[in-house]
């Protein structure tokens, strides 16, 4: 299938008012940004208790949904299934833009962002036994690599785009692996303890991206009016259901094996100190319960709107579950001593929800989603088939040309 | 087929299309990258004074220099050093020199320096402008300078004077240096005021009575603790807030872990104290029964002839009495119901603490807070005789000060002697309180009462009895009532907030004084204080103040301070010149005197019999002076029933309060130091609780940190309660040193003072205030 | 080359708190607050924890002073990306404050809970010393005059005091020693080279009992305690 891509319009009254309220959102963030930098990082809600917040769990959702649309954009480009082609591009650029997303909530966060060359001092000031510095090698080259794709997709040259993307699918899958060792090697912390970790997080990445990209794709074809067949987006939620039960088997046997000892403390108090919601409503019920129960539902499952709900579920779950890593994961408290430990020196921590991190936060979504729809409108991403309303099938005429043709002379 | 307009290109055939996209990231990225570098290089680390320094130490140092002085954030006054690096002190260290507490200090030496730094000081006089006096009422200070403010503190002392009513002048004195305190004592003589109050009797005036009935010497006791092989502390908290604290803490060292012996430490408390989480054994016991306990151990250790027969024999007097009082009355199966423990457990300690040699009984402030607090301190102190531990190695010991230079007689006038003759405020060595040396807490109802007489006028130095006192409210009421009271202190405190002028004194490490610690070492050792800074702000020292207003009053007032020196640091000159050189003791920061003896049988008691008496021939006499006949009984040793204020229906339990070791003893709590680890049992600070036994919180529905009422015959206060186990569950306590109310950024608020619900009853041998027997109740709020 | 250790007697330790205080005065740490404890947001270098066990009248609360326990095989050198904290050859485990980026990495790695985060500048009027930094190489490990935000500390196991005294020549142990140990009245903290057979952290660890927090971690603290 030969087809075209081209931009949106960008000219309808909502889409102008979208990129308005985006932008508000975004000069709120560089507002709360200053507000942190100026006065630290007291004006968020982490603590010397649970010392990572809003920004990392945000940051490595971004980058689990990178991964993930970066690994489905492999179906079109690796894979080369011409059933994914129209919402190729749009996956890589999501990959970009979430991993960019992801970036910035990084440097935010560190308290001295004016330092984070240091990251990329190897050998000299640089200590390659954490995950950080090994990170800033896997990350730097990610973007390149994605860049690299993007503009390779961009310019239809499918045989480099293959080349690229496969290195790039693996390089996504190494990218969240190891940013799941960041947490999967702490021997400390009970509940971040455990090789599967990094497996843990790419299942994640693979069923937040592919939800993700769900919903954008269905989002964005609907207010561009341009035509996806919905098997595509039936495909995709078949897809989604059999990661979602991959990301239940490895939850279950981490904390399976958790229930035993000797981690047995940390896997309780996620289980049910205070933040217990958070594993339980987020991560297990809307993460892998409900959307299962929809996916595999003979009617809901093979409906749009059924893989959309499934789909909003698992988006919101999965970023419960990266909550319910980094809040849980620190707020236990440490048993330095059998004993009760007395007073703040025994008690678990605590994370407010605070007004400057919730903004930044929600500013930095905002600056992913103002950059995503500004490149709908200044890049090729969408094809070009347009319908005039959503789910109607394209012209005959359209179709037959379009499918007709196997061109594929540029290899 | 539609197709949109703008910007419309197909993807194929244009070269260099899209790579903007590229090319804008790109740009992005190094601009972001070159603004991170560039602004890290501008964001200097703030710089310090580039200085050329001939310190080898450290860079920054132009001058540097230790200053030996001592301490006062509590009655200990241990010795310490000071460093100064351009004229800022920097850091407290004990003073090596020191014996006493062998160059150690406890957490509050430290935190001097947030007591000089400390930005909630008064800068300069102050003097009030709102006639309206009261609880959070604004005194709206206003800014005098000090001639102004000396000059009216002067006209009006010389006016009461001159009325022949120098009676009515009322000095009140919380901690301060010994030298102050000489100064205060000899300044009310020259006046003529027989009114010098200070808050001993807050503290522990019970066992100094208790013990002088046994060895006539009016004073705490001193343990030879550091030789001892068995301490039996009866509600006393050594390593937490019995003095001289940093010698109790060097000393827990050297008898735990340092010696070929290791001591055995039994703790007798309601409540589990850090003491008691250190000793070898805790044994809670029904609040207000140690008397009784202390005889039972009394009938064991005499009826098993465990007793030191010798020393019995040789040097105490009225044995037979006691012996027989003991034998019928005091079995441990009979207190047992008392005092709640367990006959053979009191049998065990008793045969322990005569068995095994030395031993002490130490009689803490547990339980000489109580209307019976002397005779609960005489049983025990008579323990300490029982097994020889007078004056012996290891037991208790006898207290030498040093000798400081007497100063003449001051000179008195025909107004001071008059004054002089006119009855105390306080009723001490009346038949209201016998053998007291002061009631601190009866001031208040005097005042109220205008009982002897009114008191026209009061200076405060360093006192708050606002908050220190039980029945706080008595105080306000107090002040409110006395026409002209001048406060003498470096920060205005809650009593200072009825003051009519503040004259802002140095704190202790910027004025001149000499010090000695309370007994507990034996031999003698006196300290200096010499300013380490000069004077932050307009302040004077103490003894600078007296001499100024001396010198103002003229007369035989001015007379009695000449040749005493001239000022604060020719008089702690001239007081200490006979003790030790003056460059000398500059330099050293202290003075140890000679070795202690022991066995000083001969001459250390002051009693009838001039020897250790079970029968009190001293208390004899006081009684019948005052016009008292009681029975043999009352001068025995003996557990006189404890009593409460309140009925046990209305008020189950019963409300004790400690010091915990970081509660600053100068009235004020406003350092982040002491507060932000203020319980280190609780692991919290910049708090205090009211603390119940979980039974009992479980009995009333109270969790832990639930906001609950604490309510006493008197008053209520709001606290949270902190549910624990180590608590007699009859029995709640509160931690002193919170619930300031006074302005403080770091204490403001915070916490609660039990003192606001306490009431007012007194030990009516020594007058010392109880403190530990007002029933209460609490619930949820 | 040395390898400092201390060792900290349960039984000698009285719960005072002296160490904790002294610490701040020595190394100007900032203080904190109501809400700061609340928030769990105060910064100490030592601490002592209480731990309690059992039920009336058969209760015990121990006390535990907690520095950072310098790890041989420390968690939070092994994730600290910027190489701000680092083991010396003789063993301290340093913190540089010109190379923390502030991304508590190292929080969430220490298991003992010693480090803690500069959220806010240090005031002003917060007492400090005048005298720091030492040299201007050594500028790094020292935060001065006053804290700036957005960087971690932790005890140093006084290192300042230790360089200073090698160069001056004095017995690490015996004349110089961290502020801690120093200020202890009861004398139950204990510094020395732990590979001196002669030291005195040495000998205790030879003649009594002890332990180390948290062993299962194979951390190799270099903090012992003897039994209480």
């Amino acid at each position: 299938m030969d087809l075209t891509y081209s931009p949106i319009e960008g000219k309808s009254r909502g889409y102008r008012i979208m990129v308005a309220i985006l932008s508000v959102m975004v000069a709120v963030m560089a507002t709360s940004y200053l507000v942190a930098y100026l006065n630290g990082l007291q004006v968020w809600g982490i603590s010397n208790s649970v010392p990572w917040g809003q920004l990392i769990t945000l940051d490595i959702y971004f980058i689990g949904l990178s991964a993930g649309a970066i690994v489905v954009s492999g179906l079109c480009y690796v894979l080369r299934r011409e059933e994914y082609k129209p919402i190729g591009r749009i996956a890589v650029f999501m990959g970009l833009l979430l991993f960019t997303g992801a970036m910035v909530c990084v440097l935010v966060d560190l308290g001295r962002p004016e330092k984070f060359w240091r990251l990329f001092m190897y050998g000299y000031l640089n200590n390659m036994t954490s995950m950080f510095a090994i990170n800033s090698i896997w990350y730097g080259g990610y973007i390149l690599l994605m860049l690299v794709y993007l503009w390779l997709a961009l310019e239809n040259k499918t045989r480099l785009a293959m080349i690229v993307g496969t290195i790039d699918v693996l390089w996504a899958i190494g990218v969240h692996s190891f940013t799941g060792a960041i947490f999967g090697l702490i021997g400390t912390r009970e509940i971040l303890f455990s090789p599967i970790k990094p497996f843990e997080f790419i299942a994640a990445a693979l069923t937040s991206g592919t939800a993700l990209l769900i919903l954008v794709v269905v989002v964005a074809f609907k207010f561009s009016k341009r035509y996806i067949d919905k098997k595509v987006i039936l495909s995709l939620g078949r897809l989604l259901s059999i990661i979602i039960i991959v990301l239940f088997a490895m939850v279950f046997f981490d904390k399976f094996t958790h229930i035993y000892f000797p981690h047995r403390a940390g896997t309780v108090f996620l289980f049910t100190g205070h933040y217990w919601w958070l594993f339980w409503v987020f991560q297990i019920g809307m993460g892998l319960i409900i959307p299962l129960i929809i996916l595999f539902h003979p009617k809901a499952g093979k409906s749009v709107k059924g893989v959309v709900i499934a789909s909003i579920s698992v988006v919101i779950g999965v970023l419960g579950e990266r909550a319910a890593l980094v809040i849980p994961g620190t707020a236990q408290v440490q048993q330095l001593y059998p004993g009760t430990i007395e007073g703040v020196w025994g008690a678990a921590g605590v994370f407010p929800i605070t007004l400057w991190e919730t903004a930044l936060a929600l500013g930095i979504v905002a600056l992913v989603a103002l950059l995503f729809v500004v490149g709908l409108k200044y890049l090729e991403l969408l094809p070009t088939t347009e319908v005039a309303e959503v789910g109607e099938a394209p012209e005959a005429s359209e179709v037959s040309e379009a499918s007709v043709s196997t061109v594929e002379a540029e290899g | 087929m539609s197709v949109s307009n703008s910007d419309l290109s197909s993807s194929k055939g244009r070269k260099g299309s899209r790579s903007s996209v590229t090319r804008r990231t790109f740009l992005k990225v190094s601009a972001l990258t070159g603004a991170a570098v560039a602004a890290s290089r501008i964001i200097k680390y703030p710089e310090i004074s580039p200085l050329a320094s001939a310190q080898a130490s450290t860079e920054g140092v132009i001058t540097e220099k230790w200053i030996n002085t001592s301490c006062l954030n509590c009655p200990t006054r241990c010795a310490t050093q000071v460093r100064v690096v351009n004229g800022k002190a920097v850091k407290i260290l004990g003073n090596p020199l020191s014996e006493v507490s062998e160059g150690e200090i406890c957490p509050r030496g430290h935190i001097g320096l947030q007591v000089l730094y400390d930005p909630g000081r008064v800068s300069g006089p102050l003097k009030r402008t709102n006639p309206v006096k009261g609880r959070g009422v604004d005194p709206d200070w206003i800014p005098i300078s000090w001639s102004q403010a000396l000059g009216e503190v002067s006209a009006r002392l010389k006016s009461l004077r001159d009325k022949a009513q120098p009676h009515k002048l009322l000095l009140l004195h919380g901690l301060n240096t010994i030298s102050n305190e000489d100064m205060i004592h000899r300044f009310a003589d020259a006046y003529g005021t027989p009114n010098v109050i200070s808050g001993d009797a807050l503290e522990n005036e019970a066992e100094k009575s208790g013990r002088w009935m046994a060895d006539g010497n009016y004073s705490h006791v001193a343990y030879d603790f550091g030789q001892t092989n068995y301490l039996l502390s009866f509600g006393a908290s050594i390593i937490e807030s019995e003095k001289p604290l940093a010698r109790n803490l060097r000393m827990w060292g050297k008898i735990r872990r340092e010696r070929p012996t290791r001591a055995k430490v039994v703790v007798i408390d309601p409540r589990y104290s850090v003491t008691a989480a250190k000793a070898d054994q805790w044994i809670p016991i029904n609040p207000g029964t140690d008397g009784a306990l202390a005889m039972a151990i009394a009938n064991v250790i005499i009826s098993e002839g465990l007793y030191d027969a010798e020393f019995v024999r040789n040097w105490t007097s009225g044995f037979d009495e006691y012996k027989e009082l003991a034998l019928n009355y005091y079995s441990p199966e009979k207190m047992a119901t008392v005092t709640g423990i367990d006959a053979d457990i009191t049998r065990q300690i008793a045969r322990e603490f005569a068995q095994t040699k030395p031993a002490i009984a130490w009689i803490g402030r547990g339980v000489a807070g109580w209307p019976n607090g002397s005779y609960n301190s005489y049983a025990i102190f008579c323990l300490n005789a029982l097994v020889g531990s007078i004056d012996a190695p290891g037991g208790v010991i006898y207290q030498e000060d040093p000798k400081y230079r007497d100063m003449p007689e001051p000179v008195e006038d025909d107004a001071a002697k008059g004054g002089k003759a006119k009855p105390r405020l306080d009723f001490r060595k009346t038949s209201l309180f016998p053998s007291a040396e002061v009631v601190t807490n009866q001031v208040a109802d005097s005042i109220l009462n205008g009982d002897p007489y009114s008191v026209e006028m009061a200076i405060g130095f360093n006192s708050n009895f606002n908050m220190s006192a039980p029945g706080t409210w008595r105080w306000d009421e107090a002040l409110k009532k006395v026409p002209y009271y001048v406060h003498i202190a470096p920060f205005i405190s809650e009593m200072a907030e009825y003051a009519d002028i503040i004259l802002p004194a140095s704190t202790f490490l910027e004025e001149w004084a000499y010090d000695h610690s309370p007994p507990g070492s034996g031999f003698a050792e006196a300290k200096l204080k010499q300013p380490v800074v000069e004077p932050l702000h307009d302040t004077r020292g103490i003894t600078d103040i007296i001499f100024e207003i001396a010198g103002r009053l003229g007369g035989t007032a001015a007379q009695s301070f000449d040749g005493i020196g001239g000022d604060a640091q020719g008089f702690v000159r001239y007081r200490t010149g006979t003790i030790v050189p003056w460059q000398e003791f500059r330099e050293k920061g202290i003075w140890v005197g000679p070795a202690y003896q022991y066995h000083k049988y001969d001459h250390i008691f002051n009693t009838p019999s001039k020897k250790f008496e079970f029968y009190s021939g001293n208390l004899e006499k006081a009684l019948k002076k005052t016009g008292q006949v009681g029975g043999r009984l009352a001068c025995l040793p003996h557990y006189k029933e404890a009593e409460f204020l309140g009925d046990r229906g209305g008020y189950p339990l019963v409300l004790s309060t400690y010091q915990p070791l970081l509660n600053i003893e100068n009235g004020n709590q406003n350092y982040p130091w002491a507060q932000e680890i203020f319980l280190v049992m609780h692991g919290v600070g910049w708090t205090n609780f009211v603390e119940i036994n979980s039974q009992t919180a479980r009995f009333l529905g109270i969790r832990d940190r639930d906001t609950v009422w604490v309510e006493s015959p008197f008053n209520r206060i709001k606290v949270r309660a902190r549910v624990i186990e180590g608590i007699h569950p009859q029995v709640v306590s509160i931690a002193y040193g919170q619930g300031h109310y006074a302005d403080g950024r770091w204490q403001k608020g915070i916490g609660v003072n039990p003192n606001e619900i306490i009431g007012v009853s007194y030990d009516q041998l020594s007058g010392q205030s109880s403190l530990f027997n007002t029933r209460v109740k609490v619930y949820r709020a | 080359m040395a390898k400092w250790g201390m060792v900290i007697d349960l039984d000698k330790c009285a719960g005072c708190q002296a160490c904790t205080v002294a610490c701040k005065e020595e190394n100007s740490v900032p203080h904190g607050s109501p809400q700061e404890q609340g928030q769990r947001r105060e910064i100490y270098w030592n601490r002592v924890i209480a731990v309690s066990k059992g039920e009336y009248p058969t209760v015990r609360v121990e006390f535990i002073p907690i520095p950072c326990m310098h790890c041989e095989d420390a968690p939070c050198v092994t994730v600290c990306p910027a190489k701000a904290t680092y083991r010396r050859d003789d063993g301290i485990v340093i913190q540089d404050f010109r190379r923390c980026i502030g991304c508590r990495y190292c929080i969430v790695a220490c298991p003992y809970g010693v480090r803690g985060f500069n959220f806010k500048d240090q005031t002003e009027e917060e007492y400090h010393r005048p005298d720091l930094p030492p040299t201007r190489a050594d500028r790094g490990p020292w935060p001065f005059p006053q804290r700036i935000r957005g960087v971690v500390e932790k005890c140093t196991f006084c290192f300042h005091r230790i360089d200073q005294g090698l160069k001056e020549g004095k017995k690490i142990g015996v004349d110089v020693v961290p502020a801690c140990v120093e200020a202890c009245p009861t004398k139950a903290r204990t510094f020395g080279d732990l590979d001196d057979p002669d030291s005195e952290v040495s000998r205790l660890l030879a003649t009594r009992g002890s332990f180390r927090l948290r062993e299962e971690l194979s951390t190799h603290p270099k903090v012992y305690y003897l039994h209480g």
